[in-house]
């Protein structure tokens, strides 16, 4: 009996522990459990571990807590960067047609200056050389462009037509030594040509010594060059030079347009044009 | 004597740990079962009387902790013990994703008792339902823990077995 027991006291014991606990489930289950030893010797022993644990654990809490909202506000920074870069995008973007808006809409006043047969044209290509100073437009003779037509802003001329393309057409600046535009003196009505010069800008030429030529005057087209029309302004006298020999004067010009800055501008044909054979 | 004395920490901490820390893993209501493992561990590599009482007492402790009444967690867990006893007298389990497959069963065993016995002694009509999710997730994460777990009551039990060998 007891080498029985021996032998299968882990069995045994399992038993007894199964049916113990039914009898104390049994027993509480009534409300028959009047005294639990176990219990709270239990509940006083790990009161303490339990104390310190717990406020380990709160401030784990507090710091998974805080990692966690640390983690949603860098995504929502992140967000919130992308945003900003799109809403700068925009911002750019609308500028951008604002401006663009703005130019048009003063080329449209402008061309109703102009006479009829002019039309607008975009820059899309500057000049390979620094030896010439020309850029392309994008539109050519399938949109009536003509070689010798005068481009012009509103602000002032910008150069001539001269060579064009189907669909494109090469605009010969005024700042290029080889241009040249007649003009007048708006005050005095002092007559010469100006053109580029590579060395000292570009130069009122022709102008004899007699002229009455003052630095600050405008200098406007003539017409009389059958390209451009007349009263379009070229740019102002900034230095006058007269040399004690010579038949002319020397006039340094600061031309109204930059021709470099420009996007759009206004074909124009003041009768002188030649369609391109 | 070290080793009751290693056995009894253990479960003094596995408590421990069930009523803090382990609170911490987001897995929602499922709080792992380390208790259960524990109990599996000593019915596998550790058929003692006094494992007996440890798996009752743990239950028991459990009962003290969360149960409405108390017998409950003690019955489970005993009747884990007690499964795991007489299938290890059978099987050999020695490879952590056996082990990991006996705290899975055992967990549903846990899982079955506290139903039925909920059930008789508690009138819980209903009991098992919408449960069993529950259930098998609780397995999950108990099976998931137990390789982790066995390995560090291995080494600690080989430990103090070496220690005591010389003696």
């Amino acid at each position: 009996m007891l080498a029985f027991v021996r032998r299968n006291q882990v069995l045994l014991t399992s038993f007894f522990c199964l049916l113990f606990s039914l009898y104390i489930l049994s027993a509480a289950a009534r409300g028959r459990l009047r005294r639990d030893p176990i219990g709270p010797l239990l509940l006083e022993l790990m009161r303490p571990l339990q104390i310190g644990a717990q406020a380990t654990v709160t401030k784990l809490r507090e710091i998974q807590q805080g990692y966690i909202t640390l983690r949603r506000l860098a995504s929502e920074n992140e967000r919130l960067k992308g945003r900003t870069l799109e809403l700068e995008a925009e911002r750019n973007r609308l500028l951008e047609a604002e401006a663009t808006n703005r130019r048009l809409r003063e080329l449209l006043e402008f061309r109703s200056q102009l006479p009829p047969g002019s039309l607008t044209a975009a820059v899309i290509a500057n000049s390979a050389s620094t030896w010439f100073h020309s850029f392309i437009l994008n539109k050519g003779s399938a949109d009536g462009v003509l070689q010798g037509m005068a481009v012009v802003s509103p602000v002032g001329v910008i150069g001539q037509v001269v060579a064009v393309t189907s669909s494109s057409s090469k605009v010969l600046l005024i700042t290029d030594p080889h241009s040249g535009v007649d003009v007048f003196d708006q005050r005095s009505r002092a007559r010469g040509i100006v053109s580029g010069s590579l060395e000292s800008g570009p130069m009122m030429k022709y102008s004899k010594r007699s002229e009455d030529i003052q630095e600050g005057d405008r200098l406007i087209t003539s017409g009389l060059d059958g390209i451009f029309p007349k009263g379009l302004l070229v740019g102002t006298v900034v230095k006058v030079r007269k040399k004690s020999f010579g038949l002319f004067q020397y006039v340094e010009v600061a031309l109204a347009v930059d021709p470099s800055r420009l996007e759009e501008v206004l074909v124009v044909s003041a009768g002188g044009a030649q369609p391109k054979d | 004597m070290k080793l009751s004395l290693l056995f009894f920490l253990a479960g003094f901490i596995v408590v421990l740990l069930q009523t803090t820390f382990l609170h911490l893993f987001p897995l929602g209501p499922i709080v792992p079962d380390l208790i259960l493992v524990l109990c599996v561990y000593w019915g596998l590599n550790h058929p003692t009387v006094g494992a007996v009482w440890g798996a009752f007492l743990l239950g028991y402790a459990v009962d003290v902790f969360s149960s409405p009444v108390l017998g409950l967690n003690a019955f489970a867990m005993s009747l884990v013990f007690l499964a795991v006893y007489l299938s290890s007298r059978r099987i050999w389990i020695h490879s952590p994703l056996l082990s990991a497959a006996v705290v899975f069963f055992a967990s549903w065993v846990k899982g079955a008792a506290l139903i039925l016995v909920g059930t008789f002694f508690l009138a819980a009509e209903g009991l098992w339902i919408g449960v069993l999710k529950y259930i098998f997730l609780e397995a999950l994460v108990a099976a998931i823990l137990a390789p982790g777990v066995f390995s560090l009551l291995r080494r600690g039990q080989s430990f103090l077995e070496e220690v005591r060998m010389p003696l």
